[in-house]
């Protein structure tokens, strides 16, 4: 048994501090993970439906996720950033934002 | 036997007999178990969800008065006080959970914590509601019907995304974190004896990986849908 959490970050992980709330100039990202459950098709139309980006950039949005591991999928200021998590996360896409380094 | 959704001029068809019916619909119910927003617990949500999905006593994201209820009729605190309350920890939440709702920020607890403290009801109440349309969608089909399982232009989305939940929690429960583990889980299927549990789960996920498949293709086939959020 294993954290699956823990397991699938990497290990070059930047560790973020508190400070960073107090910085409005650098953008955040938002990053969608790849996961074995969600569906090559399924990742692609919430792309689209969600963001309404033009299907021949969600699909590459999407082969990133499959074949990367992650993909950054908008990028913005961090309450622009929280909102798309949490769109992503109510289509069950493993969303995560973070500051873009 | 089943036939997977075909668009149909403005609705989204598929065949589903009554035990296919039965078997997503009990299996979308325990999903909207584990996934219940707070405010609509009724009776002892702790006891249903440990009854329907099996899942370790040692649950610490369940709400405070459920730990205590949990505590007071066993008369044995250890949950509680094996792994605290504190927010920021959720090495010890139940996994499935971890999946339907995963960590936002990764590095950083506290800002994770915060974001779910803010998100997670919200998240927890359309996820349910998703739930909701696909289960009635279900109960609207019959024998009656042709076994005819209809969703509408604003129906389909909810269903597209409650059989995610559905396959992110079965995929949790079966082991299945990676691309590896999906592969090897599906490797064992050869081996598998017919009456083995994990081999019924992975036969109903690859059942529910089939019709989301179709539906997906369903509504992607005539354009981008309306933005749904």
């Amino acid at each position: 048994m294993f954290a699956p959490l823990l397991s699938l970050a990497p290990t070059t992980e930047e560790v973020t501090s508190t400070d960073e709330v107090t910085e409005p100039d650098l953008p955040w990202v938002t990053i969608v993970w790849n996961d074995p459950v969600n569906l090559m098709s399924y990742v692609t139309w919430v792309f689209e439906t969600y963001f309404a980006y033009p299907r021949v950039r969600c699909e590459k949005l999407m082969m990133d996720v499959h074949q990367k591991g992650r993909a950054v999928v908008s990028n913005g200021p961090r309450e622009s950033m929280e909102r798309d998590v949490e769109a992503l996360q109510g289509y069950g896409l493993w969303a995560t934002f973070e500051k873009d380094r | 036997m089943a036939r997977a959704f075909l668009r149909q001029k403005q609705h989204y068809v598929a065949l589903l007999d009554a035990t296919e019916r039965a078997m997503i619909t009990g299996l979308m119910e325990q999903t909207r178990l584990i996934l219940a927003p707070e405010v609509e617990s009724t009776g002892d949500p702790f006891t249903d969800l440990v009854a329907s999905m099996g899942v370790s006593l040692a649950i610490e994201d369940q709400v405070e008065g459920q730990l205590e209820h949990q505590s007071d009729a066993d008369g044995n605190d250890a949950p509680a006080a094996e792994h605290g309350s504190d927010p920021s920890d959720f090495t010890d939440r139940d996994p499935a959970l971890d999946r339907l709702l995963p960590t936002a920020h990764r590095g950083d607890d506290q800002v994770a914590a915060e974001f779910r403290r803010l998100t997670e009801e919200g998240l927890r109440q359309r996820k349910s509601g998703n739930l909701d349309v696909a289960l009635g969608a279900l109960k609207a089909a019959g024998t009656a019907s042709g076994d005819r399982v209809v969703l509408d232009g604003e129906q389909a989305p909810a269903f597209l995304m409650a059989l995610t939940d559905v396959r992110l929690l079965l995929g949790e429960r079966m082991g299945m974190r990676t691309e590896e583990d999906a592969a090897r889980l599906h490797d064992a299927m050869e081996t598998i004896a017919d009456d083995d549990p994990l081999g019924y789960a992975l036969a109903w996920y690859d059942f529910l990986t089939w019709m989301q498949e179709s539906l997906t293709h369903a509504v992607m086939g005539e354009g981008p849908p309306e933005p749904s959020v």
